[in-house]
């Protein structure tokens, strides 16, 4: 209880930088916006000259589709690779080292006390969005949308378990802006948020079936639409907790190699 | 004539000086450097390959054809390639007027503007140019129209345009730091990712659309006009022509928006 409380404090200290840099940080959340609507213009030419239905889905459902890619991409954003970095070459982890407080549990409550805000923020913008084009399909079953919330906070776990193994490279080199650059790119494709991964030719499919980002993105969306039967839905859920799990794992045995090697500055 | 360029001769001897030392200081992370191309290589792969999985499943988009979208796409990855390498001191100008080092700008006998400019290099931008280039050519490739010398010609003014255009435009925003305080650049930011409408066809958008890209913020004279003219598409290719026109228009906004906010600079902590 204590030591909740101890992290509780901390998600609430990120929260509260936020809302410091609110400015800045609702003028990165509405320039995304431009991306979102032109993904949606570019979608509704493709789905209105092939009659609104491209096979697995209808309009409605790929209209849902995005706004859950954008929601799941906008979620966590406080938490990045260049971030740790500075942490490190400025020798702030050294602070953190010296605390009584275990370093990925510190990092993750760092990463979700913004979430809030991120949240608010985004279903708005894809509220708005999602009326300006006509509106988006809702699930049919209220399960549905259940297993969704679900699946999206695995999502979003597993996120994070990921960008924090990929930040420790931050110890062994300073060019982090690369790092975050090509890990966003690769997940971006590879996870379905910028096309779905039936439309992928079945290489491709394949290769991205053994990745971790499917379930950053493709299996909560899907999971919300419920073009997954049960079995394959709870497959797909069990995956998303497998890689969680051993990412977050991989996280905290790297973690303990690597502060083995820090040299900070300064001594 | 000679005698009224030298000021400029100079000007661009300093700027690549300048731009020199901050090449050597990246270079001594060799590293960094390696990651810098590599993932520049990826991101664009990446894009790539979504506009390919895209047209697997259609024959065209509004008409537009696959080398069509893979033209503009490669121009706004070149265009991008070009800013971070040669002009990404721009991003840096919030900064510098936040904590006041811009002062030190103001107290050397060199125009702010080529010290602004070549304050900062992004390496990302030479991965964005060779692997951008690649596309360029291999959708060249896929153009049927008879390449004459005026038409070569014209490539290179429409790609010189285009990064010029899109250099103008982060001055002209980046000069926003001298009205408003933050740390880092927010309005150049935020009309960097207006560039998202350029990826594709403008027709696609509706008409409010199509006026920011083309009229407000000329977004679409980066990509959109040069790959209809290249590819010599009727109505929309002969626009194409005046990018050259726009590109200098932009350059003059560019540098009186960066000189007004300059004449209102008041230093931090005075």
């Amino acid at each position: 209880m204590r030591h909740l409380r101890k992290y509780l404090s901390l998600a609430k200290a990120s929260l509260e930088i936020i809302f410091v840099y609110r400015a800045g940080f609702l003028v990165n959340q509405i320039g995304s916006i431009f991306y979102v609507v032109a993904m949606f213009y570019l979608w509704q030419v493709i789905f209105l000259g092939k009659a609104g239905n491209l096979g697995y889905f209808t309009w409605p459902q790929m209209k849902a589709y995005l706004l859950i890619a954008f929601l799941l991409n906008s979620l966590m954003t406080w938490f990045d690779e260049w971030q740790m970095g500075q942490d490190i070459r400025e020798g702030r982890v050294a602070t953190d080292l010296a605390r009584p407080v275990d370093f990925q549990v510190k990092r993750f409550a760092e990463a979700v006390g913004p979430v809030p805000f991120e949240l608010t923020s985004a279903l708005c913008i894809g509220a708005i969005v999602a009326v300006a084009f006509g509106g988006i399909a809702f699930p049919s079953d209220p399960a549905h949308l259940a297993l969704f919330v679900l699946s999206a906070a695995l999502a979003t776990l597993l996120k994070f378990a990921f960008i924090y193994c990929v930040s420790m490279i931050a110890f062994w080199t300073t060019g982090m802006n690369g790092i975050q650059n090509a890990r966003f790119a690769i997940q971006s494709i590879f996870s379905g948020a910028l096309i779905p991964l039936v439309f992928f030719p079945d290489w491709l499919r394949a290769i991205a079936s053994v990745l971790p980002f499917q379930s950053m993105v493709s299996t909560p969306a899907l999971t919300y639409l419920g073009t997954m039967d049960g079995p394959t839905t709870a497959l797909m859920i069990g995956i998303q907790v497998a890689w969680a799990v051993a990412l977050l794992l991989l996280g905290r045995l790297v973690w303990r190699s690597a502060v083995k090697a820090v040299t900070i500055n300064g001594g | 004539m000679a005698a009224r360029l030298r000021p400029l001769r100079r000007l661009v001897y300093i700027y690549f000086r300048c731009l020199g030392q901050q090449m050597k200081a990246i270079l001594a992370y060799e590293a960094d450097f390696v990651i810098l191309m590599i993932s520049a290589g990826i991101v664009q792969i990446s894009g790539f390959l979504f506009i390919w999985t895209v047209f697997a499943r259609i024959p065209n988009i509004n008409g537009w054809t696959f080398w069509q979208v893979v033209m503009m796409y490669s121009l706004i990855f070149i265009t991008e390639g070009v800013g971070s390498l040669f002009f990404e001191g721009t991003w840096r100008l919030s900064r510098l007027v936040y904590t006041g080092e811009f002062d030190q700008m103001l107290l050397r006998p060199v125009s702010p503007i080529v010290q602004v400019l070549a304050g900062a290099v992004g390496f990302n931008g030479l991965g964005n140019i060779i692997t951008g280039g690649m596309l360029l050519a291999v959708s060249l490739g896929n153009v049927n129209v008879a390449w004459t010398p005026g038409r070569a010609l014209m490539l290179v003014i429409l790609v010189a345009s285009a990064a010029t255009i899109r250099v103008a435009i982060n001055l002209g925003t980046s000069a926003t730091a001298f009205w408003i305080r933050a740390p880092w650049s927010m309005v150049p930011f935020f009309v960097h990712q207006l560039g998202e409408f350029a990826k594709y066809p403008i027709t696609i958008y509706s008409l409010g659309v199509q006026a920011v890209v083309v009229v407000v913020i000329p977004f679409a004279f980066i990509s959109f006009f040069p790959t209809a003219y290249l590819f010599n598409v009727a109505s929309w290719g002969v626009i194409g022509l005046i990018t050259p026109l726009v590109a200098i228009y932009s350059l003059i906004m560019g540098v009186w928006a960066f000189n007004f906010g300059l004449k209102r600079y008041e230093s931090t902590g005075h």
